[in-house]
């Protein structure tokens, strides 16, 4: 289990992230959603063990990461640099992981290794990104470790390989109680395979929790109210945005199903449909709350 | 090994819910079939196999399968999935009526709907 806890994270005058608490479950596949500059890389980072927080608490099993070698080799992560390995062979990058992490598998590896094929004896400098994405991705998956986190890893990846990586990842969570955390601006993906989602903006956490609900608790309404629809109406739920096409009042709403349709039904609509929204269109709606919105570009 | 389309609205264990529990319903999964395994349906269609789970524990609770550990998940017997599938059309019944109802149509018009399937 991940155990975050008011975790600062400053860099000159900057908190890059600031007070932090998530609590990511065993086993789980999380995303990590956010805006450019929300915090997630750096998250990323100080969970394997790459910062220091300023302050607060990052455990990983109940131990911290920062300076702990015995944790360290339970986690994986992979990021969209390969910088410190542009020189050498994939051989040669297998054999810098086998060396550090305990539980690499060969057997794995070479199994992982038959679905990608890349060249074992070639420079990585001479590989294409997607390439050294997949080459970061099957050493990362042979290493076997508990945790592995992706940060924006996923997203250079064509379909192909990412059905595969997917199917690499069902495997481990199933053998290895693999526990998954996915940076992306791919909502969809995130969508299709994650159980639980984090929205970070501005350093700090906006939502934590099990996608399914962050679904069921959002909707899209649309209506055709006898009278014009006010702030009153809605007591205790939370409106995210309006929008009115002649008769037709379209409405996102989030809070309790079932009290939402209460309230909707007080209105006497003459028309009333729940439309079921998906995750990129969530995101898009709880930034906009957040004052980070697309109609900025028309000011 | 079947199919299921899944949309990105709603949420997926649903759709594989109601994906499965159709199956039952038109008989082309059968009495004591054995359902794919978990592992199977989350790496063809791509989904977290959590979520996989969490569809099947919802249609054990329901009486449309049942497990037995370690060798899988089977189709319940003829007189349980029966008895699932009709609870599950009252609940879906009852939903849609009262939307019916909160839209304004007549309760006559209704039962002009409910005697025409019922009689012919």
């Amino acid at each position: 289990m991940i155990e975050i806890k008011d975790c600062v994270m400053r860099f000159d005058d900057k908190n890059a992230l600031d007070g932090i608490s998530l609590t990511i479950p065993e086993g789980c596949a999380y995303g990590l959603l956010g805006s450019n500059g929300a915090g997630k890389s750096t998250l990323l980072r100080i969970l394997s063990g790459i910062y220091r927080p300023t302050s607060g608490e990052v455990l990983i099993d109940g131990e911290t990461v920062y300076n702990n070698v015995k944790n360290k080799k339970r986690v994986f992560f992979i990021n969209d640099e390969t910088v410190q390995f542009v020189n050498m062979t994939l051989t040669e990058m297998k054999n810098y992981y086998s060396r550090f992490y305990d539980s690499f598998s060969e057997e794995l590896f070479e199994k992982l290794h038959k679905a990608v094929e890349l060249p074992m004896n070639k420079r990585l400098s001479t590989f294409s990104k997607g390439m050294k994405r997949q080459a970061a991705v099957i050493c990362g998956i042979a290493c076997k470790t508990p945790y592995l986190f992706l940060d924006e890893a996923f997203d250079g990846l064509d379909p192909t390989m990412r059905i595969i990586v997917k199917q690499m990842l069902i495997d481990a969570m199933l053998d290895n109680n693999l526990t998954v955390i996915f940076s992306s601006h791919n909502l969809g993906e995130i969508d299709e395979f994650c159980d639980r989602v984090g929205l970070l903006h501005s350093g700090r956490v906006v939502f934590n929790r099990e996608l399914d609900s962050v679904k069921g608790n959002i909707v899209k309404l649309q209506l055709a109210p006898e009278k014009p629809v006010s702030a009153e109406d809605w007591e205790g739920i939370e409106i995210l945005h309006t929008e009115t096409s002649g008769s037709i009042t379209y409405l996102i709403v989030k809070g309790d199903r079932d009290r939402i349709k209460e309230k909707a039904m007080n209105l006497s609509p003459k028309l009333y449909d729940e439309i079921p929204l998906s995750l990129e269109e969530i995101f898009i709606y709880e930034m906009e709350v957040l004052g980070y919105d697309s109609s900025k570009l028309g000011e | 090994m079947f199919d299921i389309r899944t949309d990105g609205k709603q949420p997926i264990y649903e759709q594989l819910y109601n994906g499965i529990t159709g199956l039952i319903a038109s008989g082309s999964l059968s009495p004591g079939e054995k359902l794919p395994a978990v592992r199977e349906i989350a790496k063809k269609l791509g989904v977290n196999p959590n979520t996989v789970q969490k569809a099947y524990g919802m249609l054990e609770q329901k009486g449309f399968i049942y497990s037995i550990p370690a060798k899988g998940s089977y189709v319940a017997s003829e007189s349980e999935a029966a008895d699932a599938l009709q609870k599950e059309s009252l609940r879906k019944l009852r939903e849609a009526l009262s939307s019916a109802n909160a839209s304004g149509i007549s309760k006559s018009d209704v039962l002009r709907i409910v005697n025409e399937i019922w009689d012919g």
